[in-house]
């Protein structure tokens, strides 16, 4: 077993090499150390409970729509989310939530924070949860005015234009 | 640049001179910004097929996922399958658990882009996908001893096979092998081989996964990412409050 002196002495040496190769890179290995201390001072590994999976949650295969009003937009990793109200057969009003891929993803594809905002009127299209409950996974999302929101493309090769 | 090394020095320091100004001569150089490469068809099967015949490959990298029940074709353990069928989805959904990061053995293949910095004796890897790195070790140490604390990222140490990067990693700690309910265990032993292509525009990378304790023989995966200079990773600061 390497001793907690021990592995900071080695995790100082490899800072100073780290050093060379930019700062981002030495807030890395000074993450490492104190890591690496808290490690050794005896915090165990915890059971493996997974980032959740697409398949395993929503339908690949099927795409769903749903048109309603914005009641609330996260964009924070790993999933953002919105919540609409949707008027159902019934006039009755239907709590709907849409999960979208990672914000990082999508910010590369120009979506923000404010992309989306209480009150908008939206329409979204996207992929049912197994379970049939009132969640879905975004692929588009569509205003009033034709503007769009690409979230998760049914075929991921397509980076850009038409699916 | 190549240099001479002289006759007169004493055979280590010769070593360790030749050897340390080869391998900054002759290796690729992978330091950019690299983002993930979804291809129809794979550009590197050449690496592929490389891989030990007898091992499976899985196909979820990138955008792939496998639905529930689908190990690819990979014969698992007893152990494993009781596992399996105790797992509980929407535990996945819990806060505690929306921030819980997969090891190696899996983040590797998620669809996030990566930077990666390259030395003499070291290179880092630092990865978009929860803020997560590695440190590969290209100065010869061995593993930690077995009963060393375990990883994340694991201990990876390194070595030039030419023009491809070859990676030995151990000590990683337990979690999502297949992101459908199906974890490695603690002895999990991966070798990766990361390859450019020959214009440097492309990275492949095989990750060959031997964990008796979960699969019979041996899995692979392979992915690829396109070299994209001047971008770089953006924070993923995980919110648990996703979670129910």
């Amino acid at each position: 077993m390497i001793k907690v002196e021990e592995l900071g002495k080695k995790l100082g040496q490899l800072e100073a090499v780290a050093r060379t190769l930019g700062g981002a890179t030495i807030v890395m290995i000074q993450g490492a150390l104190v890591l690496g201390v808290c490690v050794i001072a005896g915090l165990r590994p915890t059971p493996a409970a997974a980032h959740h999976s697409f398949a395993v949650h929503f339908v690949a295969d099927k795409v769903v729509n749903v048109s309603g009003t914005v009641t609330e937009f996260s964009f924070r990793n790993p999933h953002g989310l919105i919540a609409l109200t949707v008027k159902g057969p019934q006039g009755e009003e239907q709590a709907w939530k849409v999960e979208t891929n990672s914000p990082n993803i999508l910010r590369r594809r120009g979506w923000t924070e404010t992309s989306i905002k209480p009150g908008d009127k939206v329409t979204i299209e996207g992929y049912p949860a197994r379970d049939g409950s009132s969640f879905m996974r975004v692929y588009k999302v569509t205003f009033p005015d034709g503007r769009e929101l690409v979230g998760q493309r049914p075929d991921p090769t397509v980076t850009d234009g038409k699916d | 640049m190549r240099v001479s090394c002289g006759s007169g020095l004493p055979a280590l320091v010769l070593a360790v001179c030749c050897g340390a100004t080869f391998a900054a001569s002759a290796a690729p150089d992978l330091e950019s910004f690299w983002t993930p490469k979804l291809e129809r068809a794979r550009s590197g099967q050449a690496l592929i097929d490389e891989l030990p015949k007898a091992a499976v490959l899985i196909n979820d990298t990138g955008a792939g996922e496998l639905a529930a029940g689908d190990f690819a074709g990979l014969k698992l353990k007893p152990g494993a399958i009781e596992q399996v069928k105790a797992y509980d989805y929407k535990q996945e959904l819990k806060r505690e658990n929306t921030c819980n990061a997969p090891s190696v053995a899996f983040f590797m293949q998620a669809p996030f882009p990566m930077e990666i910095y390259q030395g003499e004796k070291l290179i880092v890897l630092k990865m978009e996908y929860f803020d997560l790195y590695r440190v590969i070790f290209l100065d010869g140490r061995p593993h930690p001893p077995a009963g060393a604390p375990h990883s994340k990222a694991g201990h990876s140490v390194g070595h030039w096979d030419g023009d491809t990067l070859v990676v030995d990693t151990t000590h990683i700690e337990a979690g999502t092998f297949m992101n459908n309910g199906f974890n490695h265990s603690e002895a999990l032993h991966m070798v990766e081989r990361f390859r450019m292509s020959p214009d440097g525009k492309t990275l492949w990378l095989t990750q060959l996964y031997d964990d008796p304790a979960t699969f019979e023989g041996l899995a692979a995966r392979y992915m690829a990412w396109t070299r994209k200079p001047g971008d770089f990773v953006y924070p993923y600061d995980c919110d648990p409050s996703y979670g129910e």
